[in-house]
């Protein structure tokens, strides 16, 4: 009972820190979408050469454990930006690193499922939009993305959910989100009721990602409920 | 701009000593996981009392939380705890040991829910047709579900094992001397941290290159009935074997 109550004290402490982390994992889905859609663009244009870096990219991408890419991008970026552009960014906020390095992160995994989203719809919704008169822009606007974007939702929350487990790494460079004012408070207490304020923290990414999932349900019966209509 | 290339061979060759650790880490827990993993797929598919709602809850609690919550909390927790049952030799536990802990627990939520979906996709029929010929059905289940599924689970399975080494780089914050933390040691004497990631960086990019070339000739392996079967070219390796070589089919 005790712990409970001290359980649901240290979420009020840790409440406050949580708009860092939703900060950072919205930036960078964000940024991270388009870089994504850029490089599923990629991977299916005709060059060899764009298709062949694309995939060299994402393959690499996926081998690279998350703190090592924040670290890479955290100490790497200020060396590159003296060297080569002769700019001190070294006084940057810590944030905008780490979301340079969660959009790095997140671009692959949803570049391969909007690749995958797109190529899961068949070729004659493309050629039977062409055929009734639309632009190639319309036909993709009006008649793939709707399509393709219900292939792609379960996958593409899947990739956020992680993404925001990722970003509970941000207090390795120094930012001070949920994870290190749990640590914080953990060291106020000269390391007592330790394992209750990690709990605390614990919690609140559940919710964050229960909520996620329950959206996406949400969101797929709607769009069930859409296409019945249409069928009857 | 210009990287400290004596540095990075010195941390290249101490970091070295850190791969068997990663690699033990992710073997332990794959290994313990596996079993584990099928018996919890098997209890949500067929729903068994009780236990289904609480596997449910710790697959939901496992995936929705980030593994440095996990590691944090286990070890928090774990060394008090054990200081109850046996008393000061708690503390010296080597560490590695809460890093089993923690990887196990976690990639076990991930392969449930890569067996259950594995399993879901084999066909009832096959279940039925190897109890019509009066297998029972717990041999149905080793010799004809399983191997199935097994085929369909692998390219997750390696999804799932990719995902546990990129994530046993967070054992340094438990002092398991792997990689990482080999690395981030040796850097932090000059503060040339950049050029120990990149080491670092390369060296997870091998592992995980040689588990997805693992994983890819273990598919290659049980998948060899779904192949249709090549003809090989028409040479003869045997000249004195009284078998023709077969010809070529078009």
């Amino acid at each position: 009972m005790d712990n409970i109550k001290l359980i649901i004290n240290f979420l009020g402490q840790l409440l406050p820190a949580i708009n860092i982390t939703l900060i950072v994992s919205l930036s960078s889905i964000v940024l991270g979408s388009l870089l994504g859609l850029l490089l599923a663009a990629t991977r299916l244009s005709e060059s060899i050469v764009l298709r062949l870096l694309a995939g060299v990219y994402v393959s690499v991408i996926r081998a690279t454990p998350a703190i090592i890419m924040i670290f890479v991008v955290y100490y790497g970026m200020p060396m590159v930006f003296n060297g080569w552009f002769h700019t001190n960014i070294d006084g940057w906020n810590r944030m905008y690193f780490v979301i340079i390095a969660l959009t790095v992160l997140f671009s692959a995994p949803v570049s391969e499922i909007m690749r995958s989203a797109y190529e899961s719809i068949a070729k004659g919704q493309m050629e039977a939009g062409l055929m009734v008169g639309m632009t190639p822009f319309q036909t993709f606007y009006r008649i793939i993305l709707p399509q393709a974007f219900v292939v792609a939702l379960p996958n593409f929350a899947n990739s956020v959910v992680n993404l925001l487990k990722e970003g509970a790494l941000t207090f390795t460079i120094g930012v001070v989100d949920m994870v290190a004012k749990a640590q914080m408070i953990v060291a106020n207490n000269s390391g007592g009721f330790a394992w209750q304020t990690y709990c605390a923290l614990a919690l609140i990414y559940w919710v964050i990602s229960l909520a996620i999932d329950k959206g996406l349900s949400l969101v797929e019966k709607s769009y069930q409920a859409k296409r019945k209509t249409i069928a009857v | 701009m210009s990287l400290n290339t004596d540095f990075m061979v010195k941390v290249a060759q101490t970091a070295i000593q850190g791969v068997p650790v990663t690699l033990q880490i992710v073997l332990v827990a794959l290994l313990i996981s596996l079993p584990i993993g099928v018996l919890f797929a098997l209890i949500r598919i067929y729903r068994v009392k009780g236990l289904q709602r609480l596997v449910q809850f710790y697959v939901s609690l496992v995936r929705g939380t980030p593994i440095i919550a996990q590691i944090l909390i286990v070890y928090s927790a774990f060394p008090s705890l054990l200081n109850m049952i046996i008393g000061k030799a708690a503390f010296s536990i080597n560490p590695i040991y809460y890093a089993y802990i923690v990887f196990t627990f976690n990639s076990i939520a991930t392969l449930t829910e890569v067996f259950r979906s594995a399993l879901q996709t084999v066909d009832k029929g096959q279940m039925e047709a190897g109890l019509m010929v009066g297998m029972q059905p717990r041999q149905t289940f080793w010799r004809i579900i399983l191997p199935q599924a097994l085929i369909s689970a692998l390219p997750n399975i390696a999804n799932a094992t990719l995902y546990l080494i990129k994530n046993s780089s967070l054992a340094f914050i438990m002092s398991v001397k792997d990689i990482t933390a080999i690395a981030k040691t040796e850097a932090a004497f000059n503060y040339n941290f950049l050029e120990a990631y990149l080491v670092v960086w390369v060296y997870y990019l091998i592992i995980c290159y040689g588990a997805e070339i693992i994983f890819y000739l273990f598919e290659r392996y049980f998948s060899k009935y779904r192949r249709p079967i090549k003809n090989r070219t028409g040479f003869n390796w045997f000249p004195f074997s009284i078998k023709q070589p077969k010809l070529e089919q078009k």
